[in-house]
């Protein structure tokens, strides 16, 4: 038996109002925020988009890196795993910027490629939240 | 680009990071106003003052 038909077993009105887990999943995704704004959380779904979205872009102010796979180089597939938890963030930054590996020179770089982490790690967060509440794991 | 324009402050980007991160987990992890305003203070304030105690831990090595 699923989650969610373990869950409605208990709680039997919930899945007529019960959004579609993928969908949410993957909404969260494509942008921070959008999953919840889904789901109806709309209040809580502006400051998830304001954190995540400014998160990123104060990584590329900061010249990091946005990570691809390298041959030889295992820890890549992590990073770019993470980098790519920004969804359209991350597709549209590596059309747009010059340099998507980031300024190795710079003073910033570091701090660029950690706050591109953590964008992409929240993002990520925050889809296995749109998918918790979706299947009424979480209220 | 904004990293130009600003001064290279380590502190600022360490503080901003803190801050960023701080609210996301509260406003992930806690439901009532109160509660996420607790559990922000005690991010911030972990990540604020552990950077500096680490940072200073640091400070004889090159």
């Amino acid at each position: 038996m699923t989650a969610v038909a373990a869950d409605a077993r208990k709680n039997p009105a919930a899945p007529e109002t019960r959004k579609n887990p993928v969908v949410a999943a993957a909404l969260a995704w494509v942008f921070p925020g959008l999953g919840h704004w889904y789901l109806g959380r709309r209040r809580i779904a502006i400051p998830f988009a304001v954190i995540v979205t400014v998160t990123f872009l104060l990584g590329l102010s900061f010249e990091g890196r946005l990570y691809s796979v390298e041959a030889g180089q295992p820890l890549t597939i992590l990073a770019t795993f993470a980098v790519c938890g920004s969804g359209i963030l991350n597709v549209v930054a590596r059309m747009l910027i010059d340099s998507p590996g980031g300024t190795i020179l710079s003073p910033t770089y570091e701090y660029g490629c950690a706050y591109l982490l953590t964008a992409g790690l929240m993002n990520l967060l925050l889809m296995l939240d749109a998918w918790d509440i979706a299947t009424g794991r979480k209220r | 680009m904004i990293a130009a324009l600003l001064p290279v402050d380590h502190f600022l980007i360490m503080f901003v990071y803190a801050l960023l991160a701080s609210a996301f987990f509260a406003l992930l992890w806690r439901e009532s106003s109160r509660e996420r305003w607790k559990l922000f203070a005690t991010l911030m304030a972990s990540l604020v003052l552990g950077g500096l105690a680490v940072a200073w831990l640091m400070y004889p090595f090159p």
